[in-house]
């Protein structure tokens, strides 16, 4: 067996607001095989933008150890934490996915920007993606000449630049109607299955959980299997 | 720095405003900077580019030449001076005059002994006086009537003067201005004024000995008596009255030229980092090192500076060579690179405000949708 996308063992956070604690992960231990796609299922307040977080590498946990791709950023600082985001894992957030003043193409392309740049390589990776996604035809349009569907898939495309080893899903169909939504999701799987890449894709829409192999629920920060 | 350019290439009318509004405040400072030195020579030139390195004055003259008058006492007092090189007589009268274009005009005549001690330090054209009735003329005035080899005449006696010589700069109180040999000037006052008898001198001037600065002949003059008021070239033509007035004033516009910068660059720079605050965010959270994001704002600040600079300087440069009124105007090299650096610094020092906000965002803000806000 190879190294899992994600191992989290015990892993708690816990917000602290002046004397009020929120403890919104508590004792979370999940793994996310190589190319496993896991649904996080839970109602609103549970967890899961918080699990996604930490595995992610946008924030770091209060206690527990985290490994994504046989990578242990437990223990990371912001600037490791950084190198690791632009790396090794993808993201499509819940809001705001695109740079405004970037048209789709260069939504893909500022991933290269970001860290050692590869240039055409990189440049080929993006119109690959763009033409697998359907928006060949929509790669010089700014992101207000996009519509939510298609705003979404330039996003998945994004997240899948740097070749990550896990791709974070939060919600990314909350914002379109189900029959969107649904193919959004078949595109979400075919990408991640074709490329053997492990995914998270948070939803409270069980309809959602059919594309996904697997998934778990939490409730109130605990993790619980089906 | 591809997402500076290409933030810029998406707004450019955002980013042209902000260097074409950049661009006025160049050109109208650097005008000004012209403004008031073509304004300063216009006034003091005759004193600041003639030849003596002293000027002597009496202390109820106040350091106006005309005001000054040197008594054979006192004239007889400065040539015991210690460091005492070389002195001559200098003279000065306001007339009434007929020019080559035969119009009466006001025009100043400054008289002075020896070449070396009052005559305008270069001439642009012609001689120097050689006879009896020459002049050297003030470049400024030629087209009005003060040209080379015009002659002009002193109402109501008839007197005339001929222009041999220009010189540039040699104005003074930003008239038309004659700089005759000292007793080409006692003649055209006893015409003017026949019952006038012999004009005292204005002032003296005065050159120190080999050895002796001009600072130290200064001191000696002025440590010979109270009604001595000796100064250098410069001193003379700085504290010539009005002079510091106007410095002061200029000096107050600039100062605020220099706090109107960095507001307009600094509040460009931080509304449009709050405007794009979500693309921020969502770039740290992607893994763009907050580094990387403010050395592309720091890089729109210096293109914008350096192109807001080329604009105000295309403004500036022909309108340098101008002439506005009397006043000539000059491309001021000093002022443009003074003011390219106090631009520069101005500019992103302000732009750092920018910055340090863009260092500030925390990338779990993409996670809740809060840089929305
Ligand atoms: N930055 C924060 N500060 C304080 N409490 C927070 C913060 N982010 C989330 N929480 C709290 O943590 C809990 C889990 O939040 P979240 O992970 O966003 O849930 P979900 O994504 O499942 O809706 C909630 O009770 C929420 O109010
Ligand atoms: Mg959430």
């Amino acid at each position: 067996m190879s190294t899992p996308a994600l191992q989290m063992s015990d892993v708690r956070k816990i917000y602290s607001m002046g004397d009020n604690e929120v403890v919104a992960l508590d004792h979370a231990t999940l793994t996310v095989g190589t190319d496993e796609i896991v649904a996080l299922v839970g109602p609103s307040g549970s967890g899961k933008t918080t699990l996604c977080s930490i595995a992610g590498g946008i924030l770091s946990a209060t206690e527990g150890s985290v490994v994504v791709g046989g990578e242990a950023i437990s223990d990371y600082g912001d600037k490791e934490l950084t190198t690791f985001r632009q790396n090794k894992v993808g993201f499509v957030f819940q809001s705001v996915n695109l740079v405004p003043f970037l048209n789709a193409r260069e939504n893909l392309l500022v991933v290269d920007e970001l860290g050692r740049r590869q240039g055409k390589p990189a440049r080929d990776r993006a119109d690959r993606l763009l033409d697998e996604l359907g928006l060949a035809d929509r790669a010089k349009n700014l992101p207000s000449q996009l519509s939510g569907g298609q705003k979404q898939r330039v996003a998945i495309g994004r997240s899948l630049m740097n070749e990550p080893e896990l791709v974070l899903f939060d919600e990314p169909t909350s914002s379109l109607d189900t029959e969107l939504g649904q193919q959004v999701m078949e595109l979400i799987r075919s990408e991640m299955k074709s490329r053997g890449t492990a995914a998270i894709v948070v939803t409270h829409d069980d309809r959602i959980t059919e594309y996904c192999d697997r998934t778990v629920r939490i409730t109130d920060g605990v993790l619980g299997d089906d | 720095m591809f997402l500076a350019l290409k933030e810029m290439s998406r707004a450019k009318v955002r980013f042209g405003l902000l260097t074409v509004a950049l661009g006025m405040l160049v050109f109208l400072i650097l005008f000004q900077q012209s403004l008031q030195n073509g304004l300063l020579t216009s006034f003091v030139g005759a004193i600041r580019n003639q030849t003596a390195p002293v000027l002597v004055y009496s202390v109820d003259g106040q350091r106006v030449i005309q005001g000054s008058i040197i008594t054979p006492d006192l004239e007889q007092l400065v040539t015991t001076a210690d460091g005492l090189g070389d002195v001559g007589r200098i003279g000065q009268g306001t007339f009434s005059v007929t020019n080559a274009d035969g119009e009466l005009t006001d025009t100043t005549v400054l008289g002075y002994e020896q070449p070396l001690l009052g005559a305008p330090a270069e001439l642009a054209e012609g001689r120097y006086p050689r006879a009896a009735g020459e002049a050297v003329g003030a470049s400024n005035d030629a087209d009005a009537g003060f040209g080379l080899g015009d002659t002009i005449t002193i109402e109501p006696s008839g007197y005339e003067i001929t222009i041999v010589g220009l010189a540039d700069d040699v104005q003074l109180n930003a008239g038309a201005t004659l700089f005759v040999a000292y007793d080409d000037y006692v003649a055209a006052v006893q015409s003017a004024n026949p019952d006038a008898g012999t004009p005292l001198p204005n002032v003296l001037a005065a050159a120190p000995a080999d050895g002796v600065t001009p600072e130290q002949l200064v001191a000696n003059i002025n440590g010979l008596s109270d009604d001595l008021d000796a100064l250098t070239r410069s001193d003379a033509a700085d504290e010539t009255p009005g002079v510091a007035q106007v410095q002061q004033s200029f000096r107050v516009i600039f100062l605020l030229y220099g706090l109107v910068i960095p507001c307009v660059t600094g509040l460009f720079f931080l509304i449009i980092t709050f405007q794009k605050s979500g693309a921020l965010t969502l770039l740290r959270a992607i893994g763009a090192p907050a580094r990387r994001l403010v050395t592309s704002l720091l890089f729109q600040a210096v293109l914008i500076v350096i192109a807001g600079y080329a604009i105000g300087l295309a403004l500036y440069t022909p309108l340098s060579q101008r002439r506005l009124g009397g006043i000539q105007l000059r491309f001021e090299t000093t002022a443009v690179i003074v003011w390219a650096i106090i631009l520069f610094v101005l500019g992103i020092g302000s732009s750092l405000i920018a910055a340090r906000r863009v260092l500030r965002i925390d990338p779990i803000e993409a996670t809740t949708g809060g840089a929305n806000r």
